[in-house]
Formats: C-alpha cells, structure tokens, sequence
C-alpha cells in the first residue's frame, strides 16, 4: 500500500508543479521558470524546519511567499520579452537558479552533526515527517490538502471574473489593452500567483524526498511543469491533473517493467501525442 | 594579463562551436517563427553518428569521422522536422515546442541506450600542434574548429544570398503567404533549413567532441542553454548576431572560468544573458526578417 | 472634447498621418474618411494611444494624452471598436462585455466594501441591457468565436460601450455589412448620441456616413484635405479627385 501512497504524493507535486505552470499559461505567458519558484520554495522550507526548527505548516507559508516574491520579481521585466524569447528566458532564471543552489552552501551543526545545504551535494536530511511520526499515509494526506486548496482556488479564478480576464489577455493582449484591461497587473499577478504554488509543491517536495539537490530543479522539471497544462489542455485544472496521472501513474510507473527503455517512450510518447492532439487531451473549452 | 588574453582567445575559438548552434536556432525561428528546443541534442547525436564511422572501419581518419556526423546532422535535421513540424498545425506553437521537447529526451535517451550511458572517446585533429602567435599559443585543435566552423558560416551565408534556395528561404520568412502565392513550396523550404541546420548542428557537434575530447549526454541541456542564450543575445532571427554572440558567449565563458572557477561559471554566463535582457531585449541585432 | 493639434505620426520614412488638425465638440458625430492608405486608422491608433505620436497633440477634454497607455485612456473614456474584429473569441459572449467593465465606476463597484452592497448585480444588469440594445440577447453562453458575422460586429461594439466610454472611435463597423444591417447600424449610433456619446467614425461606406454624421473630415496622404458638412463634402471638388485619382 505504501508504494500507492508515495505514488500519490508524486502526483500530488507535480501537480501543484503543473497548476503552477497553468495559471501563467492562461494569460499567454509560456513560463520555463516554475521549477525555479519550485527549488526556491523547497530550500526555504527545508531550512526552516532543519535550521530553525519550524513546524511544516508556517514554513510552507513561507515558501509560498518566498516563491511568489521571487515569481513577482521575474514578472516584471518578463513583461519586456514577447512570446519565445520569455520561453527561452525563462529557461535561463530557471537554470540560474539552479546554479544559485549549486553554489549555494549554508550549514550549522546540530547535535553533532553538520546540517542544511552543501552546494553539489545538496541539502540531505530534511527529516521533519519522519522525526515527527507522519506516516507516508498522513504525508500523503497533507499534501493532497495543498493540492485540492490549490485546484479549488484556481477553479475558482476560472468561474470569476479575474479568470475571464487571464484568458483574454492569453487571446488577445491588444484587444484586452484596448477595453481597458491593465496588462502589467494581470501577467504579473499570474506569475506571482504560479509562484506561490510552485513554492508550496516545492516545499511538499523537499520533506517527502529528504534530500533534494540542484539536479532535482533542472530544465526537465522545467518542462515537465508546462507539459502537463499542455497535454493536459488548458481548459480547467481537471486537464493538467489528469495529465500529471497519466504521465506519472501510467507512464512511469506502470511502464516500470520496460525498465530503461520507459524514458524512450516517454520523449516519443509526447511526440505522438503533440502530433494526435495538438490541443492537449481536454482541447478547446466546450 | 597574458593569461587573461590567452583564456579570451581560447574561447573565441572554441565559440565558434556556440555560434553555429546559435545559427541553427535562429535560423527555424526565423523561418518558422518557432524554436526547435531538440537542436543541440540533435547536433551532438549527429555527432555520436560519426563515431559509427569507427565502428565500420577501424583507425579511420578523425576528418572521415567529423563528415560523417556533418551528414548525420542534416538526416536528424530532416528526421526532426518530420516528427516536430510537419504535421502539427500552425495554429499550436505550444504542441510543435512541446514536441521538441519530447524529441529532445527521445534523442538524449536513444544516445544513453547505444552507449550505455558511458561517455565515449572523440577522435581529434591537430591536437598535438601548438602555433605561437606572440605570447600567446594557439592550439591547433582549435584553429581547425574554428577555420571549419567559419568555412561553414560562409557556405551557409553563400547559399543564403546566391542561390535560388537562399533567396526563397529568406522570402519564406519574411512573407509566408506571399511566398507561397509565387509558387515556393513552403513545405520544401522549411524540411530543406532543418536539413541544412542539421548540417551545420552535426559539425558543430564533432567539432565540440573533438577539442573537448570526449562525448557525452550530459552535454546536451548545457549545450542546450547556451546555444539558446547565444541566439538571445545576437538577435532571434539574426544569423549575424548569432556568430558574434557565440563568440562572445565562448569569450566570456572562458575568462568567468578563470576568475571564478568552474562551478559558477554558468552562473555568470547567465548573468550575462540577463544583463542583455534588461538592456538589449532584442539582442546585438533586432531579427532580419521582418516578421514582426 | 477630442483636439488633434498638427499630430504627425511616422513610420520610418512613411507619414500617415502629417500635421492633423482635428476638433470634436463633445456630443458631436464626426465623419473620418479617406480613400486607402489616408492615414484613418492611423489616426484612431495614435488617439487610443497604441503608438505615440511623432510630433503634435492629442488632447482630451483639454489633457494631454501624451505617454498615457491604452488601458489608462480607457479609463478616461476613450473606447474603440476594431477594422477587423478583435474579440476573445475562446470567451463566452457574456465573458467579453464582463471583461469589459473597466470604467472608474465599475472598478469602484468591484472595491471590497462595495460588493458586499449589491455592486455586482448592478454589473449584471448592465451587461443583460448592453445585450439587449445590441440584439444578443439569449447569445451570452454563446462562444464569441461561434457567432455569425453580423453577431460578431454587433457583439464588438457592445463592448467597446461596456467601457462606458465618454467618446467612442469607431473603425469601419460597416464594413461587410448588408443594407438592412447597416440602417440597423445606424439607428444604434443615433441612439448612442442620444444617450451623450461622442462619436468618431472612421468608415468608407458612404451610405452610413453621410446619414449619421455632423461633420466629416476627409484625410488623403495624411493630411487633412477638406471639412465640412456631409452636404458639402459630397460636393468638394477635391474630395472628389482624391477618391477618383488624379491626386
């Protein structure tokens, strides 16, 4: 059973990991830099419960604000580059924060051993669900919490007003300019609002790994964040779930017997499918 | 000081390599209007494709072997266009960049299959020459990536302004539809730039093996990076902005090594980039074609 | 209430429009027109701010609108209509005049105490009436982009209105549209002036123009070539070469 609720944790991440994504996405903004928010948010997190001894529930408050401070600070001057040059961009945050980590070196000893992030060897021994007695049942609980928090909120968004307001700009950014819609307020609160997500998933990461490293925030999880609202469809949240199950449900994990060839029919997999359904699983809306 | 111009010259020639992987991505997108995010894995399995050459014929020479992923390139140049751009409507630019995603992980994971994840050897040429230019040395390895890779952009800029080829794919990425009510095949021009692209990205592969001695997968996000950091900062579109931006980018590259070491080198080359993205968002030069 | 003052705007070597000198009093309804490539939708562009103008003024109700982005001029009451359609066509009807509400007093509506006072069904309201003038009523669930043509005109314009705008600029809305459409059109634009709007209508459909406007102005080249009267217009000789050729 315990291998069914780590399996439920990972969806849960990368869910978070991919809403993040969805939401900038909505206005048009084809973002690379999720798993940047994401690694900002994991580091926080694991620093305040290794280093400070904080609880899991403010220090993921924390790197929801961390992550969205951070995204609101790539939303301005992402507002300067147009379509694939903020693709590209981005990438390059994301990359940059990577290497930030990869750099990144802040220990202090604890009880006899030295604790917190090593540069290359990353950050071992974030151990607050098993110092705390959650079993990997209560831990995947606790992020599903996060996870339909965050659906319903975005569900939300889509239903009011503000939601109609993201996909007109994603549609049109000069039509909407021109009835008067603030187009610097509304990308960036998208990021802003992506950011504070992915700092949450991020974090919900950190604790269930135990060790994350700069590797663990590379591009591919970059890509990874937008392929699944683009498989998914950007219709509703329910498109980027369902496509976050089925690539890690299905193809990872049900492919395990295809041992390492599961990765090859991953990449070809996301050709087929890109080539089939253009539109993603869940198309156009209605 | 010397070590200074030493490492600045260095990498501007070993550049030359980044300038061709720029060339590569600004070209699609300025022919396409889309990015081709498989390219530089693309480059570097045309070049594990010239290493079949060795397996074929034993102790053959490190040219034969540089040719062969040279024609590689432009078979994966075709192969991709195929899988990434033909067949996926105009109207989803999402579904072609995802799908280059998924090509690059397909062409990262075939390379780990066939070499089973171990990192292979890659023949060289002139490596045991040393030119003396003043003070500083220049490695023969070097010189030769460079004098091919700049033989190869003034091929490329040839067939671009002189050739009946050039003039259409140029009219292709200024006026699609035009273009096309005079009678160019768009179809033939677009299979035909991922051709030549996979040409130039097959070189540029087995040139990089061959200063850096080695192949491996684990080159082709970094390369990944880079060549598009180059293709920012010279310009989406610009072939010209590419070349001096990969010499740049290789300049750079290379004095960050020396003050900063190695771990944070990219760092700063990332800095750089976003130096040119605050300042110069359209890069040293704004696009050719005048898509826009 | 709208001044151009001698407002150029160059593209490069190309001057759509050159010195344009332009009043209108606020209530009016004024005629732009002007064989191709005059310069008409430049000068809509340059008022609804979407570029800068390369030398001159724009001034509304006496304030410089110079560095004022679009969204802000919208604000100020400066709505426009599109040539060729802009709606958000993956929107639903309802969702494209919602998106619209933009105008000071409905931001205020939507302010954190004024919810809670009955601001939104005011909102809703106002968005079942601009329906209803418009002849979509019944449509709102309708995707924009699954309209008919005429429904899609008539759907751009009840957005622009949704701004709640003081002057509207209206860029061709006649174009493609059959006669009994465009009398249609017309009893609309009367009726907007009825309700205090100002109007700048940019079309080539003569029909429409004549029999709606105040005055007109005729642009060729960028520049302003005659005023006056549709009654006088019909008759100048230069805006008869201009239209014919031999310019």
């Amino acid at each position: 059973m315990d291998f069914y609720y780590g399996l439920a944790q990972i969806v849960g991440v990368h869910t978070l990991l991919g809403l993040s994504a969805y939401v900038v996405l909505l206005t048009g903004q084809v973002s690379l830099a999720q798993a940047g928010f994401f690694a900002v948010g994991a580091y926080t997190a694991g620093m305040l419960t290794v280093l400070a001894g904080w609880h899991i529930a403010p220090a993921l408050g924390a790197s929801a604000l961390c992550g969205a401070a951070t995204a609101c600070a790539v939303g301005f001057p992402a507002l300067r580059v147009k379509g694939l040059m903020l693709v590209i961009a981005t990438l390059a945050f994301g990359e940059g924060v990577r290497l930030v980590f990869f750099n990144f070196d802040y220990q202090i000893a604890k009880g006899g051993i030295k604790v917190g992030p090593l540069g290359g060897e990353g950050f071992r021994q974030i151990r607050f669900f098993p110092e705390n007695g959650w079993t990997t049942f209560d831990v995947m609980l606790f992020i599903w919490l996060f996870v339909i928090a965050a659906m319903a909120a975005l569900w939300w968004f889509d239903r009011s007003r503000y939601g109609a307001v993201l996909r007109a700009v994603g549609e049109d950014e000069l039509a909407a300019q021109s009835v008067g819609v603030n187009l610097t307020a509304v990308k960036v609160s998208a990021m802003t609002v992506g950011g504070a997500i992915a700092g949450v998933g991020g974090g919900l990461y950190a604790h269930y790994t135990t060790h994350i490293e700069h590797s663990s925030f590379n591009v591919l999880v970059a890509t990874f964040a937008i392929a699944y609202p683009i498989v998914g469809g950007l219709s509703n949240v329910f498109g980027t779930l369902a496509a976050v199950i089925f690539v890690q449900a299905f193809l990872v994990e049900g492919l395990r017997d295809l041992g390492d060839w599961r990765n090859l029919l991953f990449g070809a997999l996301i050709v087929a499918a890109m080539n089939l359904r253009p539109h993603g699983f869940f198309g156009r809306r209605h | 000081m010397l070590d200074f111009a030493q490492v600045v010259l260095d990498g501007l020639l070993f550049g030359a390599t980044y300038a061709l992987i720029g060339i590569g991505f600004t070209l699609v997108f300025g022919v396409m209007h889309k990015l081709n995010l498989s390219y530089a894995a693309a480059s570097i399995g045309g070049a594990y494709c010239g290493l079949l050459v060795l397996q074929v014929m034993a102790g053959a020479p490190a040219w034969l072997v540089f040719l062969c992923g040279f024609l590689a390139g432009g078979v994966l140049g075709y192969v991709v266009y195929l899988a990434c751009f033909h067949f996926i409507p105009f109207s989803s630019p999402l579904a072609t960049l995802m799908s280059t995603v998924g090509m690059l992980l397909l062409i990262d994971e075939i390379i780990v299959h066939a070499t089973e994840g171990r990192p292979l050897n890659y023949p060289a040429m002139f490596d045991d020459v040393m030119l003396r230019a003043g003070e500083l040395s220049l490695r023969g390895d070097l010189l030769l990536v460079f004098a091919v890779a700049v033989l190869c952009m003034a091929a490329l800029l040839l067939v671009l302004y002189k050739t009946k080829l050039g003039i259409a794919t140029r009219a292709v990425s200024q006026q699609p539809m035009a273009a096309q009510l005079c009678g160019i095949r768009i179809g033939r021009v677009n299979a035909l730039t991922f051709v030549v692209t996979g040409l130039l990205g097959g070189i540029a592969g087995a040139l990089i093996g061959a200063s850096v001695g080695t192949l491996s997968p684990l080159l082709t996000l970094p390369l990944t990076v880079k060549g598009l950091i180059v293709t920012v900062i010279g310009g989406l579109g610009s072939i010209p902005g590419a070349i001096i931006a990969g010499l740049l980018v290789g300049g750079f590259e290379n004095v960050f090594q020396l003050y900063r070491g190695v771990t944070e080198r990219d760092l700063y080359v990332m800095l750089l980039l976003f130096v040119f993205l605050v300042f110069r968002p359209g890069g040293i030069f704004s696009p050719q074609s005048g898509r826009h | 209430m709208l001044e151009l003052r001698a407002v150029s705007r160059h593209f490069g070597g190309v001057r759509a429009i050159d010195g344009l000198d332009l009043r209108v009093a606020e209530g009016e309804i004024v005629g732009l027109i002007g064989p191709n490539g005059s310069g008409k939708s430049t000068a809509v562009n340059v008022i609804a701010g979407l570029f800068p103008v390369t030398s001159g003024e724009v001034l509304f109700k006496g304030q410089n609108l110079e560095r004022l982005p679009t969204h802000r001029r919208l604000q100020l009451g400066i709505a426009r209509t599109f040539q060729n359609i802009r709606l958000f066509g993956q929107l639903s009807v309802w969702q494209n005049l919602w998106v619209a509400q933009n105008s000071p007093e409905d931001r205020a509506r939507r302010g954190f105490f004024a919810r809670w006072l009955g601001g939104q069904r005011g909102a809703r309201g106002e968005i079942a009436q601009l329906l209803e003038f418009s002849g979509l009523a019944g449509k709102q669930d309708e995707l924009a982009a699954n309209l008919a043509f005429g429904e899609q005109r008539r759907l751009e314009l009840a957005r622009a209105l949704a701004t709640k705008p003081k002057l509207l600029l209206l860029d061709e809305p006649a174009a493609g549209m059959n006669s009994e459409e465009i009398g249609q059109l017309r009893e609309r634009i009367q009726r907007l002036r009825g309700r205090g709007i100002t109007i700048v209508l940019v079309e080539h459909v003569m029909e429409l123009v004549m029999g709606v406007t105040d005055r007109i102005a005729v642009l060729n080249f960028g520049q302003k070539i005659a005023e006056g009267t549709p009654a006088q217009i019909q008759n100048d000789p230069l805006v008869k070469k201009a239209y014919l050729g031999g310019a």
